[in-house]
């Protein structure tokens, strides 16, 4: 344990210069834009800089890495919370009480709060990081495909609550998003599946302009109908920001939120946005006012950001004690260690433990900074809400052509996109919620290999046999059923 | 007092707008398709996630070329299906040298696969840059971890080995058939998404074998190297015994190798430019000593033998997939003709008359009111119904199919469907589900599809241009000087941060680049 402070010591006095310091805050003012921006992701924005930190040393590029990173997972719910276009597929989570408290006129409660959930998640990432890492990969490891896929149906149960009296219309929207997920080439056997013999369905949806589709453009087409633009957004003037002693009230929903998300991020592929579901999920069943989620709960920003946030520290565990990336943005990190003649694993906590230690510190500071960042910027980016409609709208439509054509230059996801966005309009008009179908598409890649995998090494049985395996899928069960016998008893 | 701030305001503006224009103009005008190459920076294309080894290779080598030339390398991962993702993208655009391709042995086994030949011969082979022996990689911490133990368990148990490595029908997957073929023995390859989660199967003791290179046992003491292909022992793994050592004569060059490779019809001049950077590049020394840690040759074969290679290496994969039952079976019978072509059409034309009269019906009866709800659930059944036929057409394979999962969803997505039908059947209350303004959602689409299609025309920043000002208008909003300061600054915005420093290829439309 001596060794360990005296490594962070190291690693302190290490970030304790001013260029470290400024690398920081460049990384997260740059992770925060890249996460706000509708077609950036925070893998993207962390590959688009690999090729800049080859002059700067390992050290150094990780940080900055690392900051944009952070930055950008929290950056994806400012557009969530303000024009409700969440950045990232895990800041949906975000929108669903975020974008009801801006139009309730209060856009900064929401803001305040996801920023402090972020902040406070990812410390405490990072410190179950630095002081769990060991024993949590090594549990990591024993994760079989059949556990891989209870996870993924344990995230998918949380539509039945999501849903509430409507979870018919939840699971065919999260059933129909897991069947788009299955168009294009099949990852197990190579077979090309419902692409009708267009090659540019070889590759599928990708999910960013299916996300502004049914996020933003459809909002837009609601509100367009009920014919309200002409007036002025309601959040003008003077802001509403949370006060100490709502901070205070969260604290149990973030720190619950946060120890999920850590353990969840581990977990590679969709870790950051199961998370954020499942914690919200939580959140919502143990809440004492479950009726206020979906319609702006503080409590249900602060599951979102507190999970997609902390789920960062889970998914460098793996990246730092085996060399295995977590998450799409940690397997570039490992790239980058590469590039610089580091072979990521555990025997670099041996042979380099200034840069280990550096980096784990320069994560906990840029937590700080990005508080710090984020406390000026929601002042400004609050700014978005008194826009008025008429001007907002177009503006809105633009982002979200451009954003989807960004994703892989290709006009067919600017008219999936707008697709998309119809099809919302459509459901949500019908009252079918339209995150289930997010979740269906993250998730379907994730249930699909590992159901098959799991097969092909141990045969149908393996779901029920193995006891791990086994405790998820009751979990999820339960998980299915309580909310819908709950509803059911409140009917009666 | 307030008309002279106005007055200052305006021509500030007015100051402001010309500038924007002016250097609107200036790049706009400027002819851009007549430099020599590269004049902007070039993307290797990835078939694999980061952080596997040819997505190393691509990094380092854009690293070390940037010894040798002003332009920007950047590496794009477009994982999917062993190379094919990847491929399409390459093929798909134009044959101009901005897009390489960086390929490895694998990649040659799925084209084989999936494509045939045709796959193979989209590409010019350009440069084979490194040779890596293939490796066979155990679990130390495991009972069974050397050669001759698993050998021993694989004989006492036929068929129940897991060996985990990346994509089915790859170079290690071909690989671990051939060592199969020549001891005699059987076992499962369990494909895993990246070389890099197998081999976290293999650390967490859910398979007893992996085959890659021996780089991939580097930086984790609990990997042991069983067995290498290669002639005689590595000099960066000394303890790593040779199959010629271990009493198998075949299997001592069977190694990996990587390259890059352009669209077909690549200009000889670009090929030229390339030839002489990757001279360079795998002369360098940092690139040398880079890859001989990991016992990596690092070569040069430029694309008169590359390609002879190329052909050579799919005889053998077609060879092997074909005994071993790989290339996939196609599905047979009445059924499986109703997946495809023109009765696949009929099908959708009758579900669709049948949607429509189900519709019209219901607009018709006491349920008229939720027309739309019915709508709906016609247009999930009628996908679910369109998906499952399609199903009936993939091949099917031992373990399970491509079918399986889309059914397990389709089989999920029909009741669930029934059951709203059911519901919707039975409620009373009908419900206003339009707003007032439906015909302002539908001048949108309009616009919005309009816009895509002068976008095609005009370009991006003409048709954005237009389009801002006519939804503001149309929205009601009257400001004409704000309307064009908010039109104009998101064009700005978009050519600063999209176009030019995200690099992302914002259409300049057939009028501006047939101009010219």
């Amino acid at each position: 344990m001596t060794e360990l402070f005296s490594n962070l010591g190291l690693g302190l006095s290490f970030v304790m210069g001013v260029v470290p310091i400024l690398t920081i805050t460049l990384g997260v003012a740059m992770g925060i834009v890249a996460g706000a921006t509708p077609g950036l992701s925070p893998s993207m924005g962390v590959a688009l800089l690999v090729p800049f930190t080859y002059a700067m040393s390992p050290t150094l590029a990780l940080i900055l890495l690392v900051a944009i990173y952070i930055a950008a997972n929290y950056g994806g719910s400012i557009t969530a919370v303000t024009i409700n276009a969440p950045g990232t597929p895990s800041s949906v989570v975000t929108a669903f009480d975020g974008y009801p408290l801006t139009k309730k006129g209060k856009p900064g409660l929401a803001l305040g709060v996801s920023l402090v959930s972020s902040t406070v998640g990812g410390i405490i990432g990072t410190l179950i990081l630095i002081f769990f890492s060991g024993p949590l990969a090594r549990f990591a490891l024993k994760f079989h495909p059949a556990e891989y896929f209870a996870l993924a149906i344990f995230g998918l149960t949380t539509v039945a609550s999501l849903g509430g009296k409507n979870w018919i219309k939840a699971f065919i929207a999260a059933m129909f998003g897991l069947l788009l997920n299955t168009i294009g080439i099949d990852p197990i056997s190579g077979v090309s599946r419902f692409t009708f013999g267009l090659s540019f369905l070889y590759d599928g949806f990708a999910l960013i302009p299916a996300l502004i589709g049914l996020f933003a453009l459809s909002e837009i087409f609601k509100q367009l109908e009920g014919g309200d633009f002409s007036i002025q957004a309601a959040a003008s003037g003077k802001q509403e920001w949370p006060t100490a002693s709502a901070y205070w009230k969260l604290k149990t929903t973030i720190l619950r939120s946060s120890f999920m998300g850590t353990i969840i991020g581990i977990f590679p592929g969709a870790g950051a946005t199961i998370a954020a579901f499942i914690s919200y999920d939580v959140a919502k069943k143990t809440s004492k006012h479950p009726e206020e989620f979906g319609k702006g709960s503080l409590e249900g920003v602060a599951a979102a950001e507190g999970a997609n946030s902390s789920s960062v520290g889970g998914a460098l565990i793996p990246l730092l004690t085996l060399g295995i990336p977590g998450s799409a943005s940690t397997a570039v990190l490992i790239g980058a260690l590469m590039i610089h003649d580091l072979t990521p694993g555990p025997q670099l906590f041996i042979s380099h433990p200034e840069i280990i230690y550096g980096l784990l510190a320069s994560l906990l500071f840029a937590n700080i900074i990005l508080l710090i960042l984020g406390f000026f910027g929601s002042r400004l980016w609050i700014k978005v809400t008194t826009i008025p409609k008429t001007v907002l709208f177009p503006l809105i439509f633009a982002v979200s052509i451009i954003g989807s054509f960004a994703v892989r230059n290709s006009f067919f996801d600017v008219a999936a996109c707008l697709a998309f966005g119809v099809f919302g309009w459509f459901l949500r008009r019908y009252n079918y919620p339209v995150a289930p179908i997010i979740l269906g598409m993250v998730l379907g890649n994730i249930a699909e290999t590992n159901f098959i995998r799991a097969i092909m090494m141990e045969g149908w049985t393996v779901f029920f046999t193995r006891p791990l395996s086994l405790g998820m899928l009751i979990v999820a069960a339960a998980s299915f059923a309580v909310p819908l016998i709950q509803a059911r008893k409140q009917k009666s | 007092m307030k008309q002279v701030v106005n007055d200052a305001r305006v021509k500030n503006t007015l100051r402001v707008l010309g500038l924007i224009i002016l250097i609107l103009a200036f790049f706009l005008l400027v002819p851009s398709a007549k430099a020599a190459f590269p004049e902007k920076p070039i993307k290797i294309v990835v078939y694999a996630g980061p952080g596997g080894l040819i997505d190393i290779s691509a990094r380092k080598f854009s690293g070390i070329a940037a010894k040798y030339t002003d332009v920007n390398f950047i590496v794009e991962n477009k994982p999917g299906a062993g190379g094919i993702v990847a491929l399409k993208k390459v093929v798909q655009a134009p044959a101009n040298g901005y897009n390489l391709y960086a390929c490895t042995k694998s990649n040659i086994a799925k084209f084989v696969q999936v494509g045939g030949g045709e796959y193979v011969d989209a590409l010019s082979w350009v440069a084979m840059l490194m040779a890596d022996p293939e490796c066979i990689i155990t679990n130390g911490k495991m009972d069974i971890h050397t050669w001759p133990d698993v050998l021993e368990n694989a004989r006492q148990n036929p068929g129940e080995q897991n060996w985990v490595g990346p994509a089915a029908g790859g170079l290690d997957h071909v690989t671990a058939l051939k060592i199969w073929d020549k001891y005699g023995i059987e076992a499962k390859w369990i494909p895993f998404k990246s070389g890099g989660k197998a081999l976290a199967a293999l650390l967490g003791e859910q398979g007893i074998a992996y085959v890659g290179n021996p780089r991939d046992a580097l930086g984790n003491p609990d990997l042991f190297i069983a067995a290498v292909s290669a002639p005689q022992r590595l000099e960066a793994f000394p303890d790593a015994p040779t199959f010629t050592e271990l009493g198998m004569d075949d299997l001592e060059n069977e190694y990996m190798w990587r390259g890059f490779a352009l669209k077909k019809g690549t200009p000889p001049e670009i090929i030229e430019w390339y030839d002489d950077l990757f001279k360079k590049v795998t002369a360098d020394p940092e690139w040398i000593s880079f890859w001989a840690k990991g016992g990596i040759d690092v070569t040069y074969v430029p694309e008169a033998q590359f390609s002879g290679l190329v052909a050579e290496d799919a005889k053998v994969f077609e060879y092997y997939l074909k005994k071993s039952d790989i290339l996939p079976s196609q599905a047979e019978g009445i059924l499986a003709n109703l997946a495809g072509g023109t009765p696949f059409v009929i099908l959708l034309i009758i579900l669709v008359i049948l949607w429509l009269s189900a519709s019209y019906g219901i607009y018709r009866s006491v349920y008229a009111a939720l027309l739309g709800r019915f709508m709906m659930i016609g247009i999930f059944l009628i996908i679910s119904i369109l998906f499952l036929v399609q199903s009936i057409n993939f091949p099917s394979s031992s373990a399970v199919g491509p079918a399986a999962v889309p059914r397990l969803w389709i089989a999920m997505l029909i009741p669930l469907n029934l059951l709203l039908l059911v519901k919707t059947f039975r409620r009373k209350d009908g419900v206003s589900e339009s707003g007032p303004r439906v015909d302002i959602v539908l001048s949108f689409i309009g616009f919005l599809i309009g816009y895509l299609f002068l976008m095609q025309v005009f370009g991006y920043f003409l048709s954005t241009f237009a389009f801002i000002i006519v939804s503001l208008y149309y929205l009601g909003y009257r400001n004409w000087r704000n309307t064009i300061i908010i039109s104009l600054t998101w064009i700005l915005f978009s050519y600063v941060v999209f176009y030019k420093t995200l690099y992302v290829p914002l259409p300049l439309g057939l009028l501006f680049e047939n101009m010219f």
